[in-house]
């Protein structure tokens, strides 16, 4: 039960991107198509549930001291092991995601399950934690995506959904329509835990 | 020199990178509250991402690509800033107690802040030479340091304002970060 | 003292087991690696030149641009005639940064298509230049038959979008291109064997 608990958590009560605000600038910058979110978030995933997996066997021996470069070691590594299979086996999607494959490294999401989950609890439900933050990062980052896209381009996943009348909403597309997105989207998502009376 | 300072003015301005290339936005966000933390904590950063795109630069050029390992890259440039920053905050705590008073609490912050490492990845990506590696990181972290204390100051009069309440905080602040991204649109044309 | 020994043992064994596991994923994905980015330039240079039977990445001609620079110019080739030549125009006049586009021409000189390899423009409004209604416009034209500049600038290209920025770019890097067949053609054209 608890480890379901600890899987359900990252999806709402703690989701990274629209509770903790953690991991925006991935967030913001490659979400002009629901694809990037697909793929930027499994990347996450994966390096998240792997180093949680690491940390959590490795919490008994790793020195109070330096725990925070032990983790950025093991991140990093994930990260890199990520970066050149996408490239390998995922060309396109590795080409749109560009340097913020390597940024997933300073991912504020990852370094804190280490440190805040990981270095404490066993195995299993660290890896419950990293795949429940891992999807409802994933989860998140595609919708906001997908709204983007839509409103952008007229499409999701560039299958067309507006017809070719669609006079394209730009301001999805660019920076500053991320930042307003994302704001608005927050703003929702607060209204309705007012709603239903979770505590903000 | 003409290309220097086409750098400048596309990393200060039309590709700044908080508000046109979306990173670093945590700090952003976090420490935006107060122009004066703003202030400091630009500092901390321009002095950082300055010698960590240098130091970097300089360990890719004569130690990675000539090893062919340039895929330990990520490991080195994100050990080369945590150690770097460690470093940075011993010496001016042992040189400057007043520097430190004023940076200090920042510096812990700054190896998470993504514009360092982007800016390590960016210019040995862009097989920059050394001066143009220093000029852009310089100018990356002057616009990071430019777009914090306008955002800063914005958010200090914001806090004075009737908010919707779901809109309190986070989300006001993003959108209020989107307007001003929007502003920055407008330096577009600038680089020609 | 023994504290920071066992500190630092930590951190080598921890990081010599990181670079011994990176290594081998390179291995293993290395030739993938390489072999996607053919593709990428093959596809581009497949794009833009006609009807061909060799594989235009073994048959390249190396020019000297001055200034230590060099290009990489392919060739397609059709019953041992040159039907397409291909090569990468860049320009760093777009508001990203560089814009790269692979230039296809016939053994006339005249353009038969053209790819973008690579633009960090903003999505939407620059990335227009990616559209096929703004590329499908330079089919045909030649350096003797149009001014390769933007129409508002008096020239012949259309710019299709409010944007101008980085139509200006790419019609500037493409005008450069057909400069350099031009001043090359004999060599680029010129049989090898």
């Amino acid at each position: 039960m608890s480890v379901l608990n600890d899987f359900l958590n990252g999806f709402w009560n703690e989701n990274p991107v629209f509770r903790l605000v953690l991991g925006m600038c991935a967030t913001m910058a490659i979400t002009t198509q629901a694809i990037n979110g697909i793929g930027m978030g499994l990347a996450a995933t994966f390096v998240l549930v792997c180093s949680n997996f690491v940390v959590s066997v490795m919490r008994k021996i790793i020195p109070e001291k330096v725990r925070l470069a032990v983790f950025i070691v093991v991140i990093a590594t994930f990260v890199t092991i990520v970066d050149l299979v996408m490239e390998g086996f995922f060309y396109e999607i590795h080409k749109a995601l560009g340097v913020f494959i390597p940024l997933i490294v300073v991912n504020c999401i990852i370094i804190a399950r280490a440190e805040a989950f990981a270095s404490k609890y066993p195995v299993i439900n660290s890896i419950a934690d990293g795949l429940g933050m891992g999807l409802g990062f994933t989860i998140s980052i595609t919708v906001l995506g997908m709204i983007r896209e839509l409103l952008g381009n007229g499409t999701i996943f560039g299958i067309t959904i507006f017809s070719k009348s669609y006079q394209a909403f730009l301001l999805a597309l660019i920076p500053g329509g991320a930042f307003i997105a994302l704001g608005l989207l927050l703003g929702m998502m607060n209204k309705i835990n007012e709603k239903l009376g979770y505590k903000g | 020199m003409g290309k220097l300072i086409i750098i400048i003015m596309s990393t200060v301005l039309v590709n700044n990178f908080v508000l046109a290339r979306i990173i670093g936005i945590c700090p952003f966000l976090g420490v935006s509250k107060k122009t004066e933390t703003a202030v400091g904590m630009g500092m901390a950063v321009i002095f950082v991402i300055t010698l960590a795109a240098s130091v970097t630069w300089t360990l890719f050029t004569y130690i990675l690509a000539p090893l062919n390992i340039t895929y330990m890259q990520t490991i080195v440039f994100i050990l080369v800033i945590a150690v770097l920053v460690q470093f940075v905050e011993m010496v001016i705590m042992k040189t400057s107690p007043a520097l430190y008073q004023a940076l200090g609490i920042y510096l812990p912050l700054i190896t998470t802040n993504c514009c360092v490492l982007a800016v390590s990845v960016i210019t040995v990506q862009l097989s920059y030479t050394f001066i143009e590696t220093v000029v852009f990181a310089l100018g990356t972290s002057v616009g990071f340091t430019l777009a914090l204390i306008l955002f800063a100051g914005i958010r200090e009069r914001l806090s004075l304002s009737e908010i919707p309440k779901s809109f309190e905080g986070t989300a006001i602040a993003l959108i209020t970060a989107g307007l001003l991204s929007l502003a920055f649109l407008g330096f577009s044309g600038l680089v020609k | 003292m023994r504290e920071i020994i066992r500190l630092v043992t930590v951190l080598t064994v921890l990081c010599v087991l990181a670079a011994m596991a990176l290594a081998r994923v390179y291995e293993f994905t290395k030739d993938p690696i390489v072999n996607q980015r053919r593709l990428a330039k093959l596809r581009a240079v497949e794009a833009v030149i006609p009807e061909h039977e060799n594989q235009p990445d073994q048959d390249t001609v190396t020019i000297d641009i001055g200034e230590g620079n060099k290009r990489l110019v392919y060739r397609g080739t059709l019953e041992g005639q040159i039907t397409g030549i291909a090569f990468e125009v860049s320009s760093s006049k777009g508001y990203g940064g560089e814009v790269v586009a692979m230039l296809g021409l016939d053994p006339n000189g005249l353009i038969y298509g053209i790819e973008i390899v690579r633009h960090s423009e903003t999505p939407g409004l620059g990335a227009k230049i990616t559209t096929p209604e703004f590329r499908s416009q330079f089919k045909g034209r030649s350096i003797s038959n149009t001014k390769f500049m933007l129409k508002k600038d008096g020239g012949d290209i259309d710019q299709v979008t409010g944007a101008t920025t980085s139509p200006r770019a790419i019609v500037k890097a493409i005008r450069e291109g057909m400069e350099f067949f031009n001043d090359h053609k004999d060599t680029i054209t010129e049989d090898k064997g």
